[in-house]
């Protein structure tokens, strides 16, 4: 036989030598590092669920007690290095930094207009600092590489660096951002909805000041997102009025005015069970929803579809917003609608009656492609302006400002007080925690933010948390066999 | 040929021998006359000792001189002497008729010496040097006709001439085996090759042909995968000779079929089977035959009449075994004691009142499903052309939720051969098979499928909710629940969840459901032989498959984690082409005692060329699979298409072999191979597969000592390499793949993402299998053949995907050279044969060890997680691959009995004095401090078991007297674990077996059972540990057969050749140790790893009546 005759023939797939070379694949290896942002594990784990489950606001819920057990074991604080939600993670961030790092390294050699490949790099660079955030913030001593790393040998040579490393590259990846002309303030809604604008760039960039205790570079780009004036943002961000309306999973409220940076699903991809990761809806929306929900009253009923009861509302997160006037757009009181003879559910593991009103299905955006359980459309916001009000008004308050009336931190806290018709308190940094709870119950700041404000242990160790052990996630055990990593000190 | 003999009896012999014994003295001709003499031994031990003193006699005056007066005589056949049975005198009737004629072999050579005989006389003759042979006989009486190595021949004498033809007999000495392109006489193999033909299997209870070597080959390890009719079993030769694939090479009349594709050949139609061990006689199939190569040759046409066969059997299948699950009563109990162990209410306020509750093994259970199997074959032909045909029908339920559970398959075969001329020969092998299999999904898995759920329900609810009103409230008003067809809900428990259903409920929402393929397999070949000796082969075969499967899902409410809310549609086809291409010349010459073939080849191979289409409509206005069809005009967004196409997988060969055989003593074989293979790249996609074996028949020696013990011993040893590329397609090349996708925009559409999916490995080389066989094969005391052997077999450059760290963000993992591995083994077949009295018996046996070792993985790596096996909550993997252990051994903790009391905790200390398990409470596991560090963590995991089977064993006893005969097939296997993972860990709710009777619920209550506790906080239940291990050895008595054939007469009254009527039952007796339904278990799934038991669908116990009938 001739040597051609047993050449392969690809199908379905581009030898490398092939690709990189249009600007029309140059895009689609950008698309590659935003479907990271998206990144639903095939064990239905998400940063969202992940950090959720471990707060004191959520317990996991589920089918029973070993059901999505990363899940459970994360929100009793059982995980070890070999069974945790971390091995998703890590996978997750280190899958979007070396995609963009493939972008970064082959768009060099594309010829192509060079305001889109400016731009393209401008995001691909964003992106890599967002996921190495995510990475330091979880795991802290992480490798870090702004190259892939394509020699196979090579691979297991790689050594972790230092937390300050990280965060100076993630510092540098989002000021080259900042400094593009080609990355726009603003995103095209219609088409680019979902793309890193510099406004998104300037609220990362803050929230990493944040974390690092920079407060005065912190106070400086929150306030190029929040704007001179409240309300008066250069990019056009202002606060939603009616607070329900944020979760609303229709085109109408998605990517609202008080969106930053959102993470972006929809229904169109008729995701199936054999692939769980490979859908573009939210998997979300299924899990929160109340287990063997049954509509006894249909003109009282709440239209949630019948879902997995992940991620229940705790009794504490429940007497804390009882009473506040966004109580309602996010607790699914499922044990009063019981007792009034409106609807039965099932009670599932650690039942608390209380389900997440901002994420649980509904018959009205359940999809008819696909398995409707996998194609829910509903968003996450990564940032949305309330928090980087809050994030801004609490740097001020670090940074020495009284958080009284008439300063902008006050401005700023009460702004997101006031969207809701709660009256104005001053700023204080209890405050500020207590605010940022109910603002932004069950979208995944909780236990970062306890973390941060160093009251993890206090609110958490009823739950198993261990001061001095449990504010890091530890190294997932399979990515120290046979490599240079070491396991975090509090892991050992 | 004259020459030569004419040379040998005219040798001069000197002899000087006192009251020797005859064997002696014959030798001793042999060796001085250099020509083999034949005997029988038994007709050696009558003759008397010879006294002999001649010098530089002939041949034939010593042997005149030695045979006067001894009970037999000789005739000189070619290049043989054939020492026979004197004939007593003849006491010549005055008879009827006088018939002559003309014995021959098969080829219309000579048989002289052939004995005639009068059925029921002692009457008979020889016959001449030419075969000639006069006879006076009664008129009509039977004639036979017998010669030594010949299979004897019955005839009716009618006066006149009467030719006789006798087909050489399957003896050891005259058996030949099917090696690669050719047949070799089985005297002169060099290589290990394990044979099964179709006398023993014709009429065996088998739906797939791997069952047929189980327990009859040595070497092969056969494990079952599931008991669903039509599932295949897993056949590994000689352990486990690689990580990815250890599937043996099939190969069909000379077409490749792929392991999965086997199942279409129908039993009745394998004339034999072999199987290639050793590298010598696999290295002509050198790329692909690693794992071991199975050589089927189906039955062809024989130049005669015509000849039709039927062979059938019906019977009833049953369940072997039940499992001893907990009743209502005593599952109430036991879940209020794991409650309050932990501190928590008991959910049952009196257990007792529940009774015995549901048995759900009893709700899916099938005591009586049907199996049977026809076959009609017809075959005969001229002596030009040849043909044999047959169509087949086989049809089996299952055991296990029989409505959706079936198998049924029609088979077609044509096989002819014609010469078109002295010289050309052509001919053609064509197989069909249709098969429609109705599975019910999730075997062996513990993520539901109807057995799963009847082992994990709890017996308090029932099967069928017969209160109206219970029946009317919730969860029963859910859209979806499920009625039988009094409109009753089936129960759903309030216990169990998850994927555990109502198993009656679930089978309603698969009936109907199916899968299906066509395959086709066939050959043509051209066969030109120009001058004797030299033949050239072209043969094209070719394996085309479709296949696809239906499946309707209905809107359906099984519990409140199994609910569709939408109904879906899923209609899926494929198809596949394969092609072979290979043209061969061989030449053979004998000079003298020399004798040499030479075979060189050229193969082109293409495989896996699949494609296919798999359609989804959801939301039909339909909901049930019989209404459900693509034609209704769903939404777009409703549609859901995904399409298959597979890279063609190419193999270009070059080939040769040489054979060389001095006087049938010194045997010699060479192979060499050269693959190309379309999975490596530039720098290695070439690959060289040399073998050579050699073989010695010392007892052909003249040196041999006369004994009466062994009659025929042969020593053989070989050495070769084979490879494999079986590493998926390209894997060498960096790929950019899709399905990076993202949504972007208000437009509710999504981007397509491209991204690479693996880093390359462009020194991608063939995984290779050297492997050493050392053996001999043997016949002791006439009857007894012995066939041993010896290996060690060594994989080096394993192919398997590397694991590489998440860190690097790649999405797979890229192919490489991972692992060296060793397997060493000892095999023994043992056959016996004799008739005792009218009895015919024959014992065969064989016992095979292997024992599986890691040798390397590379870089001072002491184990790799790849592909570890993992069972649903437990902590950890549960199996790893370890240096020095075999592949993918169990993993994990070792327990070291139970704490009794708190006091046995306090004493279980490490060197400082601390606890070693501190928050332990008595009735928990004492977990083995493996590492000694004081603490109990994932370093104190270890090896604590062995999934493959070392031993394998097969028993066959066949005893024939008059009309009946009987055949007892037992096989079993040993030293190997069994993960028993039936009950699932995440649902602490799921039931118990009964020997969660015996746990620990007290001080001196259990040593091995720990304390219920829902919470399990000392992981006593998802620890993997040697707690769930179980020994796996067994032994069954497989089949049993007792037939009888009806007498010549009868039969011939009514004009038929034969007919035989037979009972058989399969799978009667199981003896093991081990607790679950079966110890046979293969793998399901893509870690290879067997004996792993999440709840195997069990093997059924059937008995069948058969018939074979012949006209």
């Amino acid at each position: 036989c001739s040597k051609s005759w047993l050449e392969p023939l690809p199908k379905g797939q581009i030898p490398e030598e092939k690709y990189y070379k249009t600007a029309a694949e140059a895009e689609a290896a950008l698309t590659a590092v935003y479907d990271v942002v998206g990144w639903q594990g095939n064990g239905y784990v998400t940063k969202v669920g992940t950090v959720d489950a471990a707060s004191d606001d959520h317990l996991a819920g589920g089918g029973g007690p070993n059901d999505v057990t990363d899940y459970q074991v994360i929100s009793n604080y059982t995980l070890t290095p070999a069974t945790g939600p971390q091995a998703e993670l890590w996978k997750k961030g280190f899958a979007g930094i070396f995609r963009a790092n493939t972008l970064l390294a082959k768009i060099e050699g594309i010829s192509m207009d060079a305001g889109v490949k400016a731009r393209y790099i401008a995001e691909a660079k964003a992106l890599r600092a967002y996921f190495y955030f995510d990475l330091v913030r979880f795991f802290r001593n992480v490798p870090l590489m702004t190259a892939p790393v394509v020699a196979i040998d090579d691979m297991f040579n790689v050594a972790q660096a230092k937390p300050e490393e990280v965060y100076a590259q993630i510092e540098k990846d989002l000021k080259d951002a900042l400094a593009e002309t080609n990355l726009p303030d603003k995103v095209a809604l219609a088409t680019e909805a979902g793309r890193l604008s510099k406004g998104a760039v300037h609220a990362l960039l803050g929230r990493v000041y944040v974390w690092e205790q920079k407060w005065p570079a912190a106070i400086t780009e929150l306030a190029e997102v929040n704007g001179a004036t409240v309300g008066g943002s250069k990019y056009g961000y202002k606060l939603v009025d009616n607070f329900g309306d944020l979760f609303k999973s229709d085109m109408a409220h998605k990517f609202n005015s008080e969106s930053v940076f959102e993470i972006s699903y929809n229904s169109s991809s008729n995701g199936g069970w054999d692939c769980v990761n490979c859908t573009e809806g939210n998997v979300l929306n299924i899990m929160t929803g109340p287990r063997g929900y049954k509509i006894l009253k249909p003109e009282q009923a709440p239209d949630y579809v019948s879902g997995w009861s992940f991620l229940v509302i705790t009794k504490s997160l429940f007497d804390a917003i009882h009473g506040d006037p966004r109580y309602k757009y996010t607790v699914a009181n499922l044990d009063s609608l019981e007792k009034n003879g409106i609807v039965t559910y099932e009670k599932g593991f650690n039942n608390t009656g209380y389900f997440m009103e901002k994420f649980a299905g509904r018959v009205a955006n359940r999809s008819t492609g696909g398995t409707p359980e996998l194609n829910y459309p509903q968003n996450i916001y990564e940032i949305r302006l309330a928090d980087t009000y809050l994030l801004e008004a609490e740097a001020l308050v670090r940074n020495g400002e009284s958080g009284l009336a008439g300063t902008r931190s006050f401005t700023l806290f009460n702004a997101v007080r006031a969207r809701v018709g709660l009256p104005a308190i001053p700023v204080t940094l209890d405050n500020i925690l207590s605010e940022r709870r109910l603002e932004l119950a069950g979208e995944g700041h909780r236990w970062l933010d306890l973390v941060r404000f160093g009251k993890a242990a206090t609110f958490l160790q009823s739950k198993g948390f261990i001061a001095g052990k449990h504010e890091v996630l530890p190294i997932p055990l399979l990515e120290l066999e046979n490599t240079k990593l070491e396991q975090n000190p509090e892991w050992k | 040929c004259l020459q030569i003999s004419a040379k040998a009896v005219s040798q001069q012999i000197t002899l000087s021998e006192k009251n020797a014994s005859l064997k002696k003295v014959l030798k001793e001709v042999s060796r001085q006359a250099g020509i083999s003499i034949v005997y029988d031994e038994t007709l050696l031990a009558r003759t008397r000792p010879v006294t002999v003193m001649v010098k530089n006699a002939s041949v034939k005056e010593v042997l005149d001189q030695c045979l006067r007066d001894q009970p037999v005589f000789y005739s000189i056949d070619g290049q043989r002497i054939i020492i026979q049975k004197q004939l007593a005198p003849q006491i010549m009737r005055d008879t009827a008729i006088t018939v002559s004629g003309r014995v021959t072999d098969e080829k219309g050579e000579p048989v002289p010496g052939a004995t005639i005989r009068v059925q029921g006389t002692n009457s008979g003759t020889a016959a001449d040097a030419d075969g000639r042979y006069t006879i006076k006989v009664p008129q009509n009486s039977t004639l036979i006709i017998t010669f030594l190595g010949y299979a004897p021949q019955t005839v009716t004498a009618a006066g006149g001439t009467l030719n006789v033809k006798l087909a050489l007999s399957q003896t050891a000495l005259t058996e030949t085996v099917v090696v690669g392109y050719g047949v070799q006489k089985k005297s002169v193999v060099t290589g290990a090759i394990s044979s099964v033909r179709a006398a023993d299997i014709e009429n065996m209870p088998i739906t797939r042909p791997e069952q047929t070597l189980q327990g009859r080959t040595s070497g092969v390890t056969i494990a079952s995968s599931s008991g669903q009719p039509g599932s295949p079993a897993n056949v590994r030769i000689r352990g486990l000779t690689s990580f990815t694939n250890n599937d043996p090479l099939w190969v069909v009349d000379g077409v490749v079929v792929d392991n999965g594709g086997i199942g279409y050949l129908n039993q009745y139609d394998i004339e034999s089977m072999e199987v290639l061990k050793d590298a010598a006689s696999q290295a002509i199939y050198g790329a692909r035959a690693a794992a071991g190569v199975i050589l089927v040759t189906t039955k062809k046409g024989k130049a005669g009449g015509l000849t039709v066969n039927y062979n059938g059997y019906y019977g009833l299948s049953a369940p072997a075994k039940k499992l001893k699950l907990l009743n209502a009563s005593e599952y109430a109990m036991l879940r209020n004691e794991q409650s309050v162990n932990a501190g928590k209410a008991a959910p049952f306020a009196d257990p007792n009142s529940f009774g015995q509750g549901t048995d759900w093994q009893d709700q899916i259970f099938n005591s009586s499903a049907p199996r049977q199997n026809h076959e009609i074959s017809v075959s005969g032909g001229t002596d030009r052309s040849t043909f044999y045909g047959s169509i087949g029908y086989l049809k089996q339920d299952g055991i296990v939720a029989t409505d959706i559970s079936k198998y049924e398959r029609v088979n077609i075969r044509l096989n002819s051969t014609h010469k078109l001329s002295k010289y050309v020969t052509v001919g053609q092998n064509l197989g069909y098979a249709y098969d429609k299999s109705i599975g019910l999904g999730n075997t062996n898995n513990e993520f539901g499928g109807p057995l799963s759920s009847a082992i994990n329900l709890d017996p308090i609810t029932p099967a069928i909710v017969t209160d109206p009103a219970v029946a009317a409230g919730a969860p029963y008003n859910n859209v979806g629940a499920v009625k039988d067809a009094n409109g009753r809900p089936y129960g759903i428990s309030g216990q169990v969840g998850q994927e555990i259903t109502n198993p009656l409920a679930y089978i309603q929402t698969r009936l109907g459901n199916y899968s299906w393929s066509h395959n086709i397999v066939g050959n043509v070949y051209l066969e030109i032989q120009p001058v004797k000796g030299l033949r050239i082969r072209s043969s094209v075969g070719s394996k085309v498959s479709f296949w696809g499967g239906e499946t309707f899902t209905p809107v359906s409410w099984l519990n409140s984690s199994t609910i569709r809310s939408v109904n879906s549609f899923q209609r899926t086809n494929n198809q596949r082409f394969d092609y072979n291409l290979e043209n061969t010349i061989s030449y053979n010459k004998s000079f003298g005692l020399h004798d040499l073939t030479l075979l060189v080849g050229q193969g082109a191979y293409l495989d896996n060329h699949v494609r296919g289409t798999d359609v989804t409509y959801s939301n039909l206005p339909v909901n049930n699979f019989k209404d459900a069809a693509l034609t209704f005009k769903v939404p777009t967004d409703q549609v859901k298409a995904i399409g298959t196409e597979n890279w063609d997988h190419k193999v270009s060969s070059l080939f040769a072999r040489l054979n060389y055989t001095y006087d049938e003593k010194y045997l010699f074989t060479g192979v060499i191979r050269r693959d190309g293979s379309s999975r490596f790249g530039d720098n290695n996609r070439y690959g060289y597969f040399p073998s050579f074996s050699m073989g010695w028949v010392t007892s052909k020696e003249n040196f041999w000592p006369q004994n009466r013990v062994v009659d025929f011993l042969k020593i053989r040893g070989g050495y070769g390499v084979v490879g494999n590329d079986n590493i998926g397609d390209g894997a060498y090349l960096p790929m950019i793949v899709s399905g990076r996708n993202y949504a972007f925009g208000t437009g509710g559409s999504y981007k397509v993402g491209y991204s690479p999916s693996a880093p390359a490995n462009p020194d991608l080389r063939w995984e290779q299998t050297s492997q050493t066989n050392i053996g001999f094969e043997a016949t002791l005391f006439h009857d007894l053949f012995v066939n041993f052997d010896w290996y060690r077999k060594l994989t080096t450059g394993i192919l398997q995907p590397l694991r590489i760290p998440d860190y690097i963000g790649y999405s797979n993992n890229p192919p490489s050279n991972v692992a060296d591995m060793e397997n060493t083994g000892l095999e023994l077949e043992l056959g016996y044969r004799k008739q005792i009295g009218e009895v015919n018996l024959g014992l065969n046996g064989n016992v095979s060890y292997v024992k599986n070792k890691v040798t390397d993985l590379g870089d001072g790596k002491q184990y790799i997680t790849q592909d570890q096996a993992t069972f649903q909550s437990t902590s950890y993997p549960i199996t790893r691959t370890v240096l020095g252990q075999p592949y993918n051994s169990f993993y994990g903790f070792q327990t070291a009995g139970i704490f009794q009391n708190q006091a046995e905790i306090d004493a279980y200390t490490n060197k400082e004095g601390k606890k070693i398990q501190p928050n332990a409470a008595p009735g928990d596991f004492r977990w083995a401090d493996i590492n000694g560090d004081g603490q109990i963590n994932e370093n104190d995991r270890t090896i604590i078991g062995n999934p493959i089977p070392k031993w394998t064993f097969g028993f066959t006893v066949n005893a024939a007297y008059k009309g009946f005969d009987l055949v007892v097939f037992t096989q079993g296997a040993a030293g190997y674990k069994i993960f028993q993972g039936l009950r699932r860990l995440d649902i602490t709710t799921a039931n118990w077996q009964e020997k969660a009777l015996g746990r620990w619920h007290g001080e001196g209550t259990s040593t091995d059972f720990p304390r219920l506790n829902i919470d399990d906080p000392n992981r006593n239940f998802t620890n993997p540990s040697d707690f769930f291990l179980e020994n796996g050895s067994y032994w069954r008595l497989k089949t049993v057969q007792l037939g009888y054939t009806l007498p010549l007469n009868v039969t011939k009254r009514v004009g038929m050749q034969k007919v035989r009527v037979y009972v058989m039952s399969e799978n009667l007796l199981t003896i093991t140790g081990y607790t679950g339904y079966d110890p046979e278990i293969g793998n399901t799934n893509a870690t290879g790893v067997f004996s792993i038991d999440r709840g195997i669908y069990p093997q059924a116990r059937s008995y069948m009546l058969g018939l074979n009938v012949t006209f």
